[in-house]
């Protein structure tokens, strides 16, 4: 009885431990899956969220000057302002650590000095300060002079403490710049900067339109403080089409000006030292009489430039090649009116836009409007990111921090009018780029002719914008899983059906385990011969692979043909075993007559050169790692998948019924049709989804075969790029927190639910399937 | 000790107008099959020695004999389905009108037709119950849709099924019962008209209700076709056939009209079986 109980005891133990350890083993399995698929969301979520605006710091200034300009440092930390008086004033937006050297507080001035220090300069106010894509600023006073400036800041380290500095630089010397060769006061004044050269466009007094480019010996960006800058001046002048010129803006990278007269905009080519040339006009259709253009703003990246209306509209227009050559189109309008708001078609109700601010980067760009109602937009993806009002109605001055996550304006407080302050709120809007719509559908671009589905996530240029349309590159997942599936599902399944039913079981035993030794073959290995071996040898013989398709069936049913007639003394000196094997020299003949025909096909039907034929007389392009090189590599990675599956289903289909159709005079093959696949068929339809959930998430065979060109084309002799080969090709060099970063990893999620839905889809149609044929 | 009187074990058997038939001097036009000299070899081990029997038209011969004797192996031999059986050899002959099944030049679907087979296990197609029925005649490349319908009603009504399953014939034949399905089985090999039906155990794998129907059913089978079934069960051997042959160890021990085998065994080895003394 002892014994018994003890037993008893330990095998009550084990039994216990055993369900504890499975349990615990299949919890951590599903957790970790649960914890995957939240990991991925949480990378992605950030890239759906809407911009969000906050204040930060608000200050009262004491000047009651009026406030011509604004900034602020990248790091948030000291912003200024300029008057009108020429001064310019630097505070702390953040308070120091209580034991630094000098402790300031927030709202404490840093700096505080006059612009103008050199004896050019008298008793004079500025009446502008015209803003550049640069940090350079330049101020025109009510005397007609003109100066460059540049608030600038740096970094100084003390306890361990770090403190920015503010500084004033002064890149072309303290002295006013002669823009003007008569010196003439100017009513408009546009510039912009690079290195070598500085042009300003302006509008004198007296109504003439000038254009004015400064050449610089060395280089501008060489000295800080400017005094010993040589350079040339070159004085242009433009034929003058309007009397009122309401704005002008260059391009950052010198090329166009862009001037606007009421609401007509005249762009005008830059280029020629000798002739400034008018190069098109734009005039927006606008939504009646009553509406008219109130302002303009050039984006970051030189390309395109926005109209805000009188209707709380704004527009994009950029040049596009046409047939008749290249023309300003507008892309795509934006509306900056209340949301709540009704659209009043005479324009009554609606906000007219007051002003449009850029991003220095991004395609990003803020609105105002006469309702006190601020807007932010990105162009690209069309997305209206916010809307709201931020502290004061109407600012005299505005700037968005050079990180984009911040600005500072400046106006009258909200509640007392009387006194002027400087807010600076935090910007939260990441990845303005990225929207739903901007995934998944066609969008135009910069510089395209017309809407398109592009991936191209890097360039060399900077002011490159990134483009992520998921569509081509899920369209390669499923063009290279089709062309592999293409390939390898008639082999696998021909293969299963000969190995499972008409193959002698002594054979079946060797061929069966080899084929599934093939799914051991690391597809690196396959990726690389097909890349590397297979391309270019398809590319020489490509006639020849399009024979084969036909020689190996032809030559297979011909020998197969011959040995069944063949008379029976014949056939008992070869074991019925090893008849197949029949097939490896005739195969092997027929792969042989292939490639020697190749060349005579290609002299006789293609000018002596397929490839060569294919791109001059039929126009396909052809890339030389194709979809058919992935098509027949991937095919036989997925190959065993199949096959393996496949067989085992029509093995496993029972004799009985096998017996039953024969016994009614069915012959072999009709039992084959009718009942054998009729019954393995919820065995069958998996294998193939088995194969083409592999061949989606297949990823070394199509990163080395394909030439990831992440094009939409269905041709077999173009290239693809693949989720997952994208995967691995751009998640290295992508920024950690990135929107491209962030887009790899919807990308997985987008993998991971392809996968899942073939994988339910399959599942759910195999249970269909089984329920109505399953055998007993 | 079991003793059996077959008259009264045969459900409604009308052996009153039977006429005994004299085995071994049948004229041909009674013999359905003629087995001569058969020898079957599974590799180098031999099954059947030497049977030579022949099976009368329109009458039900069973084949009884302890398991391994070897009758389920000549059942097969009739249409053949030992050629499925790798190592399977044969010598001697068949004959099906004079002709010999076992011939080079027999097309064995065609023979197959002539003779059809019900399993010991139900064997339905996992398919309608109408598309098991018209399986056969689908093969043989009937598609007229009236026809079809015609013959699977009848083959139905034959097998004792329609009744039961005519409000349902386009659902799935799994969801019937064993009898039912061992019925439907019998339905789709009637369908194509055999001469021929052999039937393999047919009542091993169904309850006492179901083997009673089917029992019933072979009885009026025998008035189109010739039955040879194979059974262990010795009852229903006295109850449903008219000819029995008793074999052992691939012998053909002793074959003779049903009601003289079971009660007035020839041979020792035959009263052994039928008292119980083994199998």
């Amino acid at each position: 009885m002892a014994s018994l109980i003890s037993s008893n005891r330990s095998r009550g133990i084990k039994n216990s431990l055993a369900k504890w350890l499975i349990t615990l083993g299949g919890i951590s399995v599903l957790f970790t899956l649960v914890l995957i698929f939240l990991y991925l969301l949480y990378v992605v979520k950030p890239i759906f969220d809407s911009a969000q605006i906050e204040p930060k710091v608000s200050l009262d200034l004491t000047t009651n000057e009026k406030v011509l300009s604004t900034g602020v440092d990248e790091l948030q930390e000291v912003a200024y302002e300029i008057t009108e008086a020429g001064n310019i004033d630097f505070y702390h937006l953040k308070a120091s650590v209580p034991e630094a050297d000098n402790p300031f507080a927030v709202g404490d001035n840093a700096l505080s000095m006059s612009l103008f220090a050199s004896d050019d300069f008298n008793q004079e106010q500025v009446v502008n300060v015209i803003n550049s894509f640069s940090a350079n600023k330049l101020l025109h006073t009510s005397k007609g002079k003109t100066l460059l400036i540049q608030p600038s800041f740096y970094a100084k380290y003390a306890n361990d403490t770090r403190e920015i500095i503010p500084q004033v630089n002064y890149p072309l010397g303290q002295g006013s710049l002669i823009i003007d060769e008569q010196q003439t006061p100017l009513s408009q004044l546009a510039f912009a900067i690079d290195d070598e050269r500085i042009v300003f466009v302006a509008v004198t007094e007296d109504k003439r339109l000038i254009k004015t480019s400064f050449i610089a010996e060395d280089d501008f960006s060489s000295s800080s403080d400017g005094d010993d800058v040589e350079y040339e001046t070159i004085f242009q002048q433009i034929e003058l089409v309007d009397d009122v010129i309401d704005e002008i803006k260059v391009t950052p990278d010198l090329s166009l000006a862009f001037i606007r007269s009421a609401s007509t905009v005249y762009v005008y080519s830059l280029n020629d030292d000798e002739e400034v040339s008018l190069k098109a006009t734009i005039t927006p259709t606008l939504d009646n009489n009553n509406t008219y253009l109130t302002s303009m703003a050039l984006l970051s990246g030189s390309s395109s430039v926005l109209l805000g209306d009188s209707s709380g509209r704004v527009s994009q227009w950029f040049e596009v090649s046409t047939g008749s050559g290249r023309q300003f189109k507008q892309i795509r309008t934006f509306n900056a009116n209340d949301d709540e708001a009704s659209y009043d078609s005479t324009g009554q109700t609606s906000s007219a836009i007051t002003a449009i601010y850029t991003e220095q980067y991004r395609k990003s760009f803020y609105t105002m409007t006469n309702t006190g109602m601020a807007n932010v937009f990105y162009t690209t993806s069309s997305a209206h990111l916010w809307q709201g009002k931020l502290a004061t109605a109407q600012p005299e001055a505005f700037a968005i921090a050079p990180r984009a996550n911040g600005l500072i304006i400046i106006g009258n407080d909200a509640l007392d009018a009387s006194k002027k302050s400087l807010q600076a709120f935090s910007v939260h809007n990441e990845h303005p780029e990225v929207t739903w719509q901007a995934l998944w559908q066609e969008v135009w671009y910069e510089g395209y002719p017309e809407p398109d589905y592009i991936w191209q996530s890097t360039s060399g240029s900077d002011d490159f914008e990134g483009k992520f349309s998921l569509v081509p590159i899920s369209f390669g997942t499923i063009k290279a899983a089709l062309y592999a599936m293409l390939f390898a599902v008639p082999i696998a399944l021909t293969a299963a059906i000969y190995t499972a039913y008409f193959m002698t079981p002594g054979m079946r035993k060797k061929v069966k385990p080899t084929i599934e030794m093939m799914e051991a073959l690391p597809t690196v290995i396959l990726g690389f011969l097909a890349g590397l071996w297979l391309a270019p040898l398809m590319e020489e013989y490509l006639p020849a692979i399009f024979l084969l398709f036909i020689f190996l069936p032809l030559s297979t049913l011909i020998t197969a043909f011959a040995w069944h007639n063949l008379p029976n003394h014949w056939k008992d000196k070869l074991p019925e075993t090893l008849a197949p094997l029949l097939l490896i020299p005739v195969m092997i003949l027929a792969i042989y007559a292939a490639f020697s025909l190749s060349g005579v096909l290609e002299l006789v039907f293609f000018n002596g050169d397929m490839r060569q034929f294919l791109t001059n007389d039929l126009g396909i392009n052809f890339d030389q790692r194709n979809a058919l090189v992935v098509g027949i590599a991937m095919g036989f990675a997925v190959i065993p998948t199949i096959f393996s599956m496949a067989e085992d289903a029509i093995f496993s289909v029972p004799g009985h019924l096998t017996s039953g159709s024969l016994a009614l005079g069915a012959t072999q093959w009709q039992t084959l049709i009718k009942v054998v696949l009729l019954t393995a068929s919820p065995g069958i339809f998996s294998a193939v989804m088995m194969g083409l959930g592999r061949a989606v998430g297949e990823t070394m065979i199509v990163l080395m075969a394909t030439g990831n060109t992440p094009i939409l084309d269905w041709s077999i002799f173009q290239g693809m790029r693949t989720l997952a080969a994208n995967i691995a090709v751009e998640m290295p060099e992508s920024e950690v927190g990135s929107s491209h970063y962030r887009i790899l990893f919807l990308a997985a999620f987008v993998l991971f639910i392809f996968t899942f839905i073939f994988n339910t889809a399959a599942e759910f149609v195999r249970q269909r399937l089984r329920e109505k044929y399953s055998s007993m | 000790m079991i003793s059996i009187s077959p008259k009264a074990l045969a459900p409604g058997s009308d052996t009153s107008i039977e006429k005994k038939l004299d085995l071994s001097n049948l004229t041909p036009e009674q013999i359905a099959l003629d087995i001569n000299k058969l020898n079957l070899f599974y590799g180098k081990k031999q099954a059947l020695n030497d049977i030579t029997m022949s099976i009368p038209k329109g009458q039900v011969t069973a084949f009884i004999g302890p398991s391994g004797c070897g009758k389920s192996t000549l059942l097969r031999s009739i249409n053949r389905m030992n050629d499925l059986v790798d190592n399977c050899h044969i010598s001697g002959e068949i004959n099906l009108h004079g002709n010999n099944i076992y011939d080079k030049h027999v097309d064995v679907a065609e023979l197959r037709r002539k003779v059809g087979m019900v399993f010991q296990r139900p064997n339905p197609f996992p398919k309608t119950i109408y598309e098991n029925v018209v399986y056969g005649l689908r093969i043989m490349g009937e598609n007229n849709r009236r026809r079809l319908d015609e013959a699977a009603e009848q083959s139905l009504r034959s097998a004792a099924l329609w009744n039961e399953v005519k409000d349902r014939l386009h659902e799935s034949a799994l969801g019937l019962s064993g009898g039912q399905q061992q019925r439907l089985v019998i339905a789709r090999a009637i369908a194509i008209q055999p001469e021929v039906l052999l039937l393999d155990e047919p009542t091993s794998a169904l309850d006492p209700i179901s083997t009673l129907t089917i029992e019933e059913l072979i009885n009026d089978l025998k008035k189109q076709f010739t039955v040879v079934i194979v059974t262990h069960n010795m009852q229903q051997a006295a109850r449903v056939s008219d000819q029995t042959a008793f074999m052992y160890m691939g012998d053909l021990i002793e074959y003779s009209d049903t009601n003289t085998l079971f009660t007035t065994p020839l041979k020792k080895k035959t009263e052994d079986y039928i008292t119980g003394r083994y199998g």
